[in-house]
């Protein structure tokens, strides 16, 4: 019993982030930079990915930065 | 335009039984051999280039992909893969399912029964400045010097302090983000450690120290989670913050040796 509670406790308490909002960067971190890549004549990649993703992650900082000098100005 | 292309999320061990939310949005599986392949069936057309460039597309499409993914895990271990990779044919699927067979078995070994979470830890340098009397002993005793000296020594010795402060700061930090990256690793399988983001790309005013993820046993995991809640609780006073994520697919442990 006193188990289930400390296990209830944790999940209402910790700083883990178990939800589905996690950051749009930290998700391409991943999803363009890691898992399975092959290059190989039996698969299209997408031409230049590598390089949309590094685009992806400038734009993504500028967005941010942007939102911040914003709050800043307020 | 005719969906004729195999988009591929993932490769599980286990047969996928599909969530019926998953399975109506064109989510389709594949049999070869001992491996299960999540798949949906797209255009050339889809995966564009120019769609790449447009975030809203890459946010949706990108989080759908993890989405699929994570929810496979349910099922069973997963090889996850990079999004926008597709396939011409079923049968050029099939071909590297059997050409890389050995190293997606020794995949599915290595992350069986684990899972990935990511911990950063930031450092707010105004509050560790607050705290550096009580950390350094440099620090406390350069101040005992100087309130002991005359106003002349004083002056100097003052501006020594201003440098010694951020050398000692950045050994503090550097010390933590060890200590932090030891303990985490100890419960862990396996880590890696990826580069440290600035301030424009994290999206906070605090400075990162630590940017690792860590493959985790899931019988550790709710240990890996306690041990993450008490660094954010023990070292926040000091400007320390804790920020752990998970549990991922194991995106960053995979690894397919190309042929």
């Amino acid at each position: 019993m006193e188990k289930n509670n400390e296990k209830i406790d944790m999940q209402h308490n910790d700083i883990i982030n178990r939800s589905k909002d996690f950051t749009l960067l930290e998700m391409l971190d991943r999803v363009l930079n890691k898992g399975v890549i092959i290059a190989g004549d039996v698969v299209i990649s997408v031409a230049d990915i590598d390089l949309v993703y590094l685009g992806v992650k400038l734009m993504l900082s500028s967005v941010e930065t942007m939102e911040q000098l914003k709050e800043n100005k307020q | 335009m005719i969906n004729n292309l195999l988009y591929v999320y993932c490769i599980s061990n286990n047969p996928l039984l599909l969530p019926s939310k998953l399975a109506s949005s064109g989510l389709k599986s594949l049999v070869f051999n001992d491996f299960n392949v999540l798949y949906k069936l797209v255009s050339e057309s889809d995966y564009s280039e120019t769609n790449f460039l447009d975030i809203k597309w890459l946010e949706t499409n990108s989080r759908e992909h993890m989405r699929v993914i994570t929810a496979a895990m349910e099922f069973g271990a997963v090889v996850p893969f990079k999004f926008g990779t597709i396939f011409n044919t079923k049968i050029s699927l099939k071909k590297f399912t059997t050409d890389y067979s050995d190293s997606l078995i020794e995949n599915f070994k290595y992350v069986k029964e684990k899972q990935e979470w990511a911990v950063k830890i930031y450092c707010d340098r105004k509050v560790l400045l607050g705290c550096m009397g009580k950390l350094s002993v440099e620090i406390e005793n350069l101040e005992k010097t100087i309130a002991a000296s005359s106003p002349g020594k004083a002056y100097l010795l003052r501006s020594k302090k201003t440098g010694l402060l951020e050398n000692e700061m950045d050994k503090l930090c550097s010390e933590y983000g060890q200590k932090y990256y030891n303990e985490f690793s100890r419960m862990s399988t396996s880590a890696n450690i990826a580069n440290l983001l600035m301030k424009e790309s994290s999206g906070r005013k605090d400075t990162m120290i630590l940017n690792a993820t860590f493959l985790v046993s899931k019988k550790n995991s709710d240990d890996f989670i306690k041990k993450a809640n008490n660094f954010a609780k023990e070292d926040a006073h000091i400007g320390f913050c804790v920020e752990a994520t998970g549990p991922w697919p194991p995106f960053n442990f995979i690894s397919i040796k190309e042929k």
